[in-house]
């Protein structure tokens, strides 16, 4: 009797370690957020080759909500500024399911660069962007205007960036059609910098409905 | 090259700023008003139009507006609607060179002279509206690394956990001690 309760007992403190010990490494999620592979760059004149398929610009519409199907994201859009420093601010980080969008700047189906972004992770865990880095190219992303209208974006290129060395222009500098793009943070992780770079997902306008 | 460009658009602008603060020098008779004209945008690439405000000329008041500076002529502000001031507009002249402009305005009652700095530029990419833009720099914050390590909830119930398999190795340990075997 006295023994089947001991048995209990180192089980019960063996199950109970290696649960603790799990728990504190990082439990259900220790991963990463996924990264783009190569094959998913830029290619030189990267939306040269595809400017046949650009759809007509629509005219100026400020965004309500964005969808990317293929990586289960389904977000209200807040508008965005500028930080003191000139970089984009970012949505609360508090709200995991939502995303952003550049409100000085070009509303997302008009001619130029529309810019959303959103948080990958927060303090409690994985937020609206966590799967862009997993975003291939074709992909489809649409953008509920207020005009009633859904702008159609297809992915030509996910890449990563690393903090110190952004390519502002490239990022957010003018396009003669219709184009998008979705950041969010990624690169490695350090404990004392975080990310050290963001995931930038280059789209363009093919459709609308 | 656009680096060059913004940089030179906000040397322009913090001369527009300068310009704004040191009155104009204005003739006899009228009421010196430091500024007052305000000039939207305050940046423009030819062809495009600036709109004018002013609140100087009171509640209801109209003004008459040049911008020969830059080649527009005469214009008329017509009174705004509650506290809007008196508002008028201009096309700048596809023809006009960049520089700074001093943008004039004068009450209906002939008494008061306002003045407004206006920038043309030139366009960057063939004149889309674009070019009056200013773009975000640099990368964005938008994590935290959450994802990667335990929540605080989690971090406690491992905690608690581990208090659980202390308490229970202690048990067994102090049994083994005392010859009773396990």
């Amino acid at each position: 009797m006295r023994r089947v309760k001991d048995t209990a007992i180192a089980a019960v403190t063996a199950v109970a370690l290696c649960s603790g010990a799990w728990l504190l490494v990082g439990g259900d999620h220790p991963d990463a957020p996924p990264q783009p592979s190569a094959a998913q760059a830029r290619t030189d004149r990267a939306g040269q080759a595809d400017r046949g398929a650009a759809a007509p610009a629509l005219p100026p519409s400020p965004p309500d909500r964005i969808r990317v199907p293929a990586i289960g994201v389904d977000a209200p859009l807040t508008g965005l500024g500028l930080t003191g420093t000139g970089s984009l601010d970012v949505p609360p980080a508090e709200k995991k399911n939502l995303a952003g969008w550049y409100e000085a700047g070009t509303t997302p189906g008009e001619t130029g660069t529309a810019i959303v972004a959103g948080h990958v992770d927060n303090a409690e865990g994985p937020a609206v962007f966590y799967r862009l880095g997993a975003l291939e190219k074709g992909a489809a992303i649409e953008v509920d205007r207020r005009d009633g209208g859904v702008a159609v974006f297809t992915v030509d290129a996910v890449e990563v960036y690393a903090a110190d060395a952004f390519p502002d222009e490239k990022v957010y500098g003018a396009a003669d059609r219709p184009e998008l793009r979705v950041i969010t943070c990624g690169g490695p992780y350090s404990r004392s910098t975080g990310y050290q770079g963001n995931v930038v997902v280059f789209a363009h306008l093919t459709g609308s409905r | 090259m656009r680096r060059t460009a913004r940089l030179l658009t906000g040397t322009a602008l913090a001369a527009a700023a300068v310009g704004l603060t040191t009155a104009a020098p204005v003739s006899a008779g009228e009421t010196v008003a430091t500024g007052g004209l305000t000039v939207y945008p305050s940046s423009v690439v030819p062809g495009d139009r600036a709109v004018v405000t002013t609140a100087v000329c009171g509640k209801g008041g109209s003004a008459a507006g040049d911008a020969s500076a830059v080649g527009a002529g005469a214009f008329p502000l017509a009174p705004g609607t509650g506290e809007a001031g008196a508002t008028g507009h201009f096309e700048v002249p596809p023809s006009a060179q960049p520089g700074t402009y001093e943008i004039v305005a004068t009450c209906g009652d002939g008494d008061r002279r306002v003045t407004g700095d206006l920038v043309v530029t030139l366009t960057s990419a063939a004149g889309h509206p674009a070019a009056e833009q200013v773009y975000p720099r640099g990368s964005v914050k938008t994590g935290v690394g959450g994802a990667l390590g335990p929540g605080p909830v989690q971090t406690a119930a491992g905690v608690a956990a581990l208090a659980v398999a202390a308490a229970g190795g202690t048990w067994l340990l102090h049994r083994r001690a005392r010859g009773d075997g396990i």
